[in-house]
């Protein structure tokens, strides 16, 4: 769909700080959230971990007894989402009908996990798989919009690593159709033993913090936490006088209906939703000054973004910046899409690009590319691509351009 | 915006397989309810369970990967070949960019995340055969390689309207424009895990289920899915599609509402309602037997329905309650509208809550206009689906 929408509010929880100034400062700094692994006791082929660290605030508008039950993804998700509101200064009469999008892949499976290893342990006589209750991908939504008050029409999607990319995409859409002026879009994801050794059983992490586009990377190097961003109708913005931070001038999604894990070998539905999220921004190829790319540090998926990049920019590919912001806050998984789209905002707004941490030598096969390494760049920019590919073939491409229009 | 037709209708659940035994059993007022074969029940525990009979993988599944299918996935797959067939639309026939796919779940692949944690806790070390299953979207993953979809897809979670989320999802993907034809619907799958649960935290009724009863004590666990072909109404028309009715976009919302408890105030959710069901001849209810929710959505019909005399009536004595029942629900709501003619509720002894004119005993036969799925969930979510006579 096209047409522009003013991003107004961010927020940010990551395992470089619980704020989005935090982020915004790594970034400048090149600091890296990638560290021993403590939240529970593994022994794979990787021990490492972006994990969100210090005490997480329970939220004060819910009754005490819900309060304790949140489990850390809905922690996240309601920071993030604390912050993003503030941020656009959302009073309670716009939070009451703006709508709500979330994207999240495993819920409160930690929370859970800790239950069943707890009777696995002989700690625990009985198993309360009430405490499932909590699990469901259903809850950090329900627990935003009854902190915040937030009561249009909302939907939570999960489609793995692209889940809030979609979800950022579904705001922008709700908006185009007339249902909500505001919405707020939120992707919130916690570290759980079920996808740390699933990805070690895949063998997709690396042993050492993530290298994306290096020639030594080894995989990706699992993270945690939140981005919320609010999305407006631009001239609802401008008529209350908010300041947006950034538009979405354009998204777009594909499907690549070929593996449960594997990316399609030439990356078509990534290609799709990149094409389809440039002409939904009426915008052409060479329009682009930089890519937030997925980029998450495995051998395959590096590749085939980098397949569908050269298919999609052409020859503006050599003068476009690259970089993975998972090198920083971890691959997050149903956060990744939002926070990525924050740290993108972020160099929109304060004219630096990002680092690829880790990024020693770039693989030989994308010589070519111009791979922002280990310190961030300062340059200005006008319009930004953050791609997001989820397991099983689904993949978004949201474009993001200057707030003020320049 | 593009007006959407409903043009096919899968479906499988405890009365069986295809939308036909679907529609006769609940127009029959046959209940799909019986004694859980799948799995042992604690001795005392109650023993009824909608269960879903056996599907064959080789069937279904066409591919390679397919082969390692999980039943939840198998499940929304059976149902999109049953409504692209019922569409007389041919997969290998569709317009792959063309074509989207919306599907729900509340808890996904429940039963093989135990087995993965119990593997991992007793060895260290994960199962990576299993790990793609435990992937929340896997439905939607396997049902795009089977059936060859990349257009527009989405994975939808909603607890108790998971289904309807899907096929609203999907609404919009039909009114944008942004495909030709869209499957959406929803699955859940019904195991010991998710039947501990609902024991531990009493939800469950010792006998069956009685939606909208005063007397009602608990719901009976139940399992399936539904899955709508939905085209633009030019389009099926110009096909020469059979359309069971226009499914016409409703903006939901929540109300204020416990995190994972149903809504206190009637009024909220009556005020969300109201415009929707102003002219609806029929109203299928989330009713469940479980008496808060029957309870909220009672009176609230009655605050938002104002006297009218519009018949009321609820899938899920039938077929049992689960997350995606609601897929299932609006399946009943086109078919209604399509056929003119309502089922009744089952296991409901009048009188029914707050007066409402539940359809009981035998399907009442009349036009049915307009049909409303009013989707209700927990936390406070309203994801009402609307549905008119083409």
């Amino acid at each position: 769909m096209s047409g522009a929408i003013a991003i107004t509010g961010l927020g940010a929880v990551s395992a470089v700080g619980q704020d989005v100034p935090a982020l915004a400062a790594a970034v400048r700094e090149g600091r890296c959230g990638i560290a021993p692994l403590t939240l529970f006791r593994y022994h794979g082929r990787s021990s490492l971990a972006a994990e969100v660290r210090g005490a997480l605030a329970a939220p004060v508008a819910l009754p005490a007894a819900s309060a304790r039950r949140l489990s850390r993804p809905d922690r996240f998700a309601v920071a993030a989402a604390s912050e993003a509101c503030r941020d656009a200064g959302l009073d309670p009469a716009l939070r009451r009908a703006a709508a709500l999008t979330l994207g999240a892949t495993t819920g409160g499976m930690f929370e859970s996990e800790e239950e069943y290893r707890r009777r696995h342990a002989g700690e625990a006589q009985r198993f309360r798989l009430s405490r499932l209750l909590g699990t469901s991908l259903t809850t950090a939504a329900s627990v935003v919009a009854q902190t915040l008050g937030i009561h249009g029409p909302q939907a939570t999607v999960s489609t793995a690593c692209s889940s809030s990319a979609l979800a950022i995409a579904l705001a922008a859409d709700a908006i185009r159709r007339g249902r909500a002026r505001v919405a707020l879009a939120v992707g919130t994801d916690g570290l759980c033993r079920l996808t740390y050794a699933g990805f070690d059983a895949l063998q997709a992490l690396d042993p050492e913090p993530c290298r994306p586009f290096d020639v030594a990377r080894r995989g990706l190097s699992l993270g945690e936490g939140a981005g919320a961003l609010v999305l407006e109708d631009a001239a609802h913005a401008r008529a209350r006088g908010a300041k947006p931070r950034a538009l979405l001038v354009g998204h777009a999604s594909g499907t690549d209906a070929h593996h449960v894990t594997a990316p399609h070998p030439e990356g078509a539905g990534a290609r799709a939703a990149f094409r389809g999220a440039l002409a939904a921004a009426s915008l052409p190829a060479e329009a682009i000054d930089y890519v937030n790319a997925h980029g998450s540090g495995t051998r395959q998926n590096d590749a085939v973004e980098v397949a569908v990049l050269r298919a999609v920019l052409g020859s503006r590919l050599a003068r476009v910046p690259i970089s993975s912001t998972k090198s920083q806050i971890g691959h997050t998984l149903g956060a990744a899409g939002a926070l990525e789209a924050v740290a993108t905002v972020l160099a929109l707004e304060g004219s630096i690009l990002p680092p690829t941490l880790g990024l020693r030598e770039p693989d030989p096969g994308f010589g070519e590319l111009d791979l922002v390494p280990t310190a961030g760049r300062r340059l200005p920019i006008a319009v930004a691509a953050s791609s997001s590919y989820g397991f099983g073939g689904h993949n978004v491409t949201l474009i993001l351009a200057r707030g003020d229009g320049r | 915006m593009t007006e959407v037709a409903v043009t096919g209708v899968g479906v499988v659940s405890a009365l069986g397989h295809g939308k036909a035994v679907f529609w006769a059993g609940l127009v029959d007022g046959v209940s799909g309810l019986r004694p859980i074969r799948r799995f042992p029940v604690p001795s005392g525990a109650p023993i009824l369970g909608g269960e879903v009979p056996p599907i064959a993988v080789t069937d279904v599944v066409r591919s390679a990967i397919g082969r390692r299918i999980d039943w939840v996935s198998l499940l929304a797959l059976t149902a999109c070949r049953l409504a692209l067939e019922d569409a007389g639309l041919d997969p290998a026939r569709l317009d792959p960019a063309r074509t989207g796919l919306g599907l729900g779940s509340a808890w996904g692949n429940l039963q093989e995340t135990t087995v993965f944690l119990d593997r991992l806790l007793a060895r260290g070390a994960g199962n990576p055969l299993l790990f793609p299953n435990l992937v929340f979207n896997a439905p939607l993953s396997y049902a795009s390689i089977e059936l060859g979809i990349t257009g527009p897809t989405a994975m939808l979670a909603a607890q108790e309207v998971s289904g309807e989320a899907a096929i609203a999802w999907g609404a919009d993907v039909i009114g944008d424009g942004a495909a030709d034809v869209c499957l959406a619907g929803g699955a859940e799958e019904l195991g010991p895990v998710a039947h501990q649960v609902l024991r531990e935290t009493r939800q469950m009724t010792s006998g069956v289920p009685r939606p909208l009863d005063p007397t009602a004590d608990g719901v009976c666990p139940g399992e399936g899915a539904a899955v709508l072909v939905l085209e633009p109404l030019a389009r099926a028309r110009a096909r020469g599609a059979r359309v069971y009715a226009r499914l016409v976009p409703s903006p939901g919302g929540s109300v204020p509402a416990p995190v994972h408890g149903w809504p206190r105030d009637p009024e909220a959710l009556a005020e969300l309602l109201r415009p929707l069901v102003g002219d609806a001849e029929l109203l299928v209810a989330a009713a469940s037997g479980n008496p808060a929710l029957d309870r909220v959505e009672a009176a609230a019909l009655a605050v938002a329905l104002g006297g009218r005399r519009t018949l009321v009536t609820s899938v899920r004595g039938a077929i049992g309650d689960f997350g995606a029942a609601g897929a299932l629900a609006a399946a009943a709501a086109a078919l209604a509208v399509d056929a003119g003619l309502v089922p009744p509720t089952l296991g409901l002894l009048p009188p029914a809550r707050a007066d409402l004119h539940v359809v009981v005993g035998s399907a009442r036969r009349t036009p049915v206009r307009v049909a409303v799925v009013d989707g209700l969930a927990r936390g406070g979510l309203c994801c009402p689906l609307r549905l008119e006579a083409a």
